[in-house]
C-alpha cells in the first residue's frame, strides 16, 4: 500500500459547485406560502378547533350502533342493492357510449380532424359539470329516485371513460392500422381490426374502475334524491340518527373494499 | 404493371425523399430497391400504394392512377397491392386469424368485419394463406406468442390473402436473424414465382439483393441512381449507389448452408 496508488490525471479539472436554488423557483415558493396563509385568516382557520371538534356533543349519537336498524332488510339492504344497480346499468351504459365516442376523441382513430375538435370540446364541456350539480338537475328533470340518479351517473362514467380510454388510443402502436389501411379496409373496419385489439385490455381495465367509482359515487347521488342507500343515508341525517348511518357507513365500507379488490384483480389480469 | 412518371415526394418539413422518379415494373417482376437509409426506398413502396402522397408526377398500377386518388378508388388500388413491413405490424393481442384477415377487409362489408362476422370464403382464403406460408396450424395462437420469424409469415399471409397482383416488402427481414432472413427471402421468392405476384423488395444487405433479386433499383439521396439486371452489377455498382465504400454492416454474410458468404 502507498499512498500513490490512486495517481492524480494530469489535467484536473475543477469540481463543480453546488448550483444555488433558481430565483424563479424560490419567489414561487415564497409565493404559495404567502397566499396560504392569507387564504387560511380570511378563511377563519383555527387549529384548536381540531381539537374542541371532538367535544361537540353530536359524536356520542354515533353510538352504540342501532344494528337492530341496519340489518332490517327492509331499511338497509333493499336501498343498497338498489344502489348497487344503479351503479351496474350506469357502468354498463356508460362504457358501451363510451367505446365510440374514444375513438372519435383520439388523433389516431378519429375519421377526421373537425370531427375530434367538436367530440373533444363536448365532452370536455360535459366533464366540466360538477357530477353532483348534473346529479341535481337531472333528477329534478326527470324524476327523483333511482332512474334520475342512473341517469346523472351514465353521463358521469361515460366522460371518465371516454377521457381515459382515447387517451389510450393516443398512446397504441399506429402500426398495425397502417397495416389494415394499407390492405384497402375503410378505416372504421381498419381501427377496429388494428387498433381495437391492441387498446382493448385497457378498456376492460377501465370500465372495472369506472364501477369503482360507480358504486361510491351513487351512495352520494343518493344524498340529492337520486334513490338508493344514499336516500335512506339523507333521511336519517334529518333526524340525527348518526347511530344508524355508522352502521350503514360501516356496511357500505365492507362493500366498497370488496369491489375494490375485483376491480384490482381484473386490472391485473387485463394489463 | 407498374409505372412511375416523374414522381417526386417532398414532406412536410421541405424533405425531398423522391425526385423525378420514373421506371417501368412489368408484371411478375422480382425487384429489389437498395440504398442507404433515408436515399427513400420506403417513400418509393408506400407512394405506390398511397400511403405517402406523392407530390407529383404520375404512378399507375393496371392502368389506375394512385396519385390523387382517395376514398372508395383509393380502396380499390390499395386492395391490389399487398405489403409487408420491416417490423411486421401485427395486432399483437389478437389471433393471428385475426391478423390475417385483415387482409379481407376490403371484401367485407364494415359490419360484418366490426363484429367478426367473417363470410366462409374469406375463412378460407386466410386459411389458404396460412397454408402458403406454412403456419396454419398457429392460427388460433395470439399474435405476441410467435417468433419474429413467424410473426413476418403472419404478415405474408395477410397480404397474400389479399390476393394481389402487387407485393410490396418494406425491409422484411431487417428485424430478423440471418437464417430467419434467409427463409422469408425464399418465401418471397416462391410467392413470386408460384403466384406470379409483382414484387418489390427494399433491402439493404447486399448479399441477399444479389442471392434473391433479379432487378436491381438503387436509390440515392431520393433519386434513381441505377436500374439493372442484378447479375450486371459489381461491388463498383454498389459504392456509386451508396456512395461510399461497401463495409461488413452492407453483408448479412450467412447464407442458408451456414458458411460465410461475400458479395
Amino acid at each position: 500500500m502507498s499512498d500513490t496508488a490512486i495517481e492524480a490525471p494530469a489535467t484536473v479539472s475543477a469540481r463543480p459547485r453546488k448550483p444555488r436554488m433558481r430565483l424563479t423557483t424560490a419567489l414561487a415558493a415564497l409565493g404559495v406560502v404567502a397566499f396560504t396563509i392569507r387564504a387560511a385568516r380570511e378563511s377563519g382557520w383555527e387549529w384548536t378547533s381540531f381539537i374542541t371538534v371532538w367535544t361537540n356533543p353530536l359524536w356520542q349519537r354515533f353510538w352504540p350502533i342501532d344494528w337492530d336498524f341496519v340489518l332490517d332488510r327492509n331499511n338497509v339492504l333493499e336501498p343498497l342493492i338498489e344502489t348497487f344497480q344503479i351503479a351496474v346499468v350506469a357502468t354498463v351504459i356508460g362504457c358501451v357510449i363510451a367505446m365510440p365516442i374514444g375513438f372519435l376523441m383520439s388523433q389516431l382513430t378519429s375519421p377526421n380532424r373537425p370531427t375530434f375538435f367538436v367530440v373533444r370540446s363536448v365532452m370536455n364541456v360535459i366533464r366540466a359539470i360538477p357530477d353532483l350539480l348534473l346529479a341535481v338537475i337531472l333528477v329534478a328533470a326527470v324524476s327523483i329516485g333511482a332512474f334520475g340518479g342512473a341517469i346523472a351517473l351514465t353521463v358521469f362514467s361515460t366522460a371518465v371513460l371516454v377521457k381515459l380510454f382515447s387517451e389510450t388510443i393516443d398512446s397504441a402502436d399506429p402500426r398495425p392500422l397502417e397495416a389494415a389501411l394499407a390492405a384497402g379496409g375503410r378505416h372504421t373496419a381498419a381501427v377496429r381490426a388494428g387498433v381495437l385489439p391492441e387498446v382493448f385490455p385497457a378498456y376492460v381495465a377501465y370500465s372495472a374502475y369506472v364501477f369503482e367509482l360507480n358504486v361510491r359515487a351513487s351512495v352520494v347521488i343518493g344524498l340529492v334524491g337520486g334513490g338508493g342507500i344514499g336516500r335512506v343515508i339523507e333521511a336519517q341525517r334529518q333526524f340525527f340518527r348518526y347511530d344508524r348511518i355508522l352502521g350503514i357507513l360501516i356496511i357500505i365500507f365492507v362493500i366498497v373494499a370488496v369491489i375494490e379488490q375485483i376491480s384490482d384483480a381484473i386490472r391485473r389480469r387485463v394489463l | 404493371m407498374i409505372e412511375f412518371d416523374d414522381v417526386s415526394v417532398t414532406y412536410r418539413g421541405g424533405v425531398k425523399a423522391l425526385r423525378n422518379v420514373s421506371l417501368t415494373i412489368d408484371d411478375g417482376e422480382f425487384v429489389v430497391v437498395v440504398g442507404l437509409s433515408g436515399a427513400g426506398k420506403s417513400t418509393l413502396l408506400r407512394a405506390l400504394n398511397g400511403l405517402v402522397p406523392a407530390t407529383s408526377g404520375s404512378i399507375l398500377v393496371n392502368g389506375t392512377e394512385v396519385v390523387g386518388a382517395k376514398g372508395a378508388e383509393l380502396r380499390r388500388v390499395r386492395s391490389g397491392i399487398g405489403m409487408i413491413f420491416q417490423t411486421f405490424n401485427l395486432a399483437t393481442r389478437t389471433t393471428v386469424m385475426n391478423n390475417v384477415l385483415m387482409g379481407r377487409l376490403s371484401r367485407v362489408p364494415t359490419w360484418r368485419s366490426t363484429f367478426g362476422l367473417w363470410p366462409a370464403d374469406d375463412r378460407e382464403a386466410a386459411f389458404e394463406a396460412l397454408e402458403r406460408v406454412g403456419i396454419v396450424d398457429k392460427a388460433y395462437v395470439r399474435a405476441s406468442d410467435l417468433s419474429g420469424g413467424q410473426q413476418q409469415r403472419v404478415g405474408i399471409a395477410r397480404a397474400l390473402a389479399q390476393e394481389p397482383s402487387v407485393m410490396l416488402a418494406d425491409e422484411p427481414v431487417a428485424a430478423l436473424d440471418p437464417v430467419t432472413s434467409h427463409q422469408v427471402m425464399g418465401d418471397l421468392q416462391r410467392i413470386n414465382r408460384e403466384l406470379g405476384i409483382t414484387t418489390l423488395i427494399n433491402l439493404h444487405f447486399l448479399d441477399l439483393a444479389r442471392a434473391y433479386g433479379k432487378r436491381l433499383i438503387g436509390l440515392r439521396e431520393g433519386e434513381l441512381v441505377f436500374d439493372g439486371d442484378i447479375a450486371d452489377v459489381d461491388d463498383d455498382t454498389f459504392r456509386e449507389i451508396y456512395g461510399r465504400a461497401i463495409t461488413p454492416d452492407d453483408l448479412l454474410t450467412v447464407d442458408p448452408s451456414g458458411g460465410h458468404g461475400g458479395v
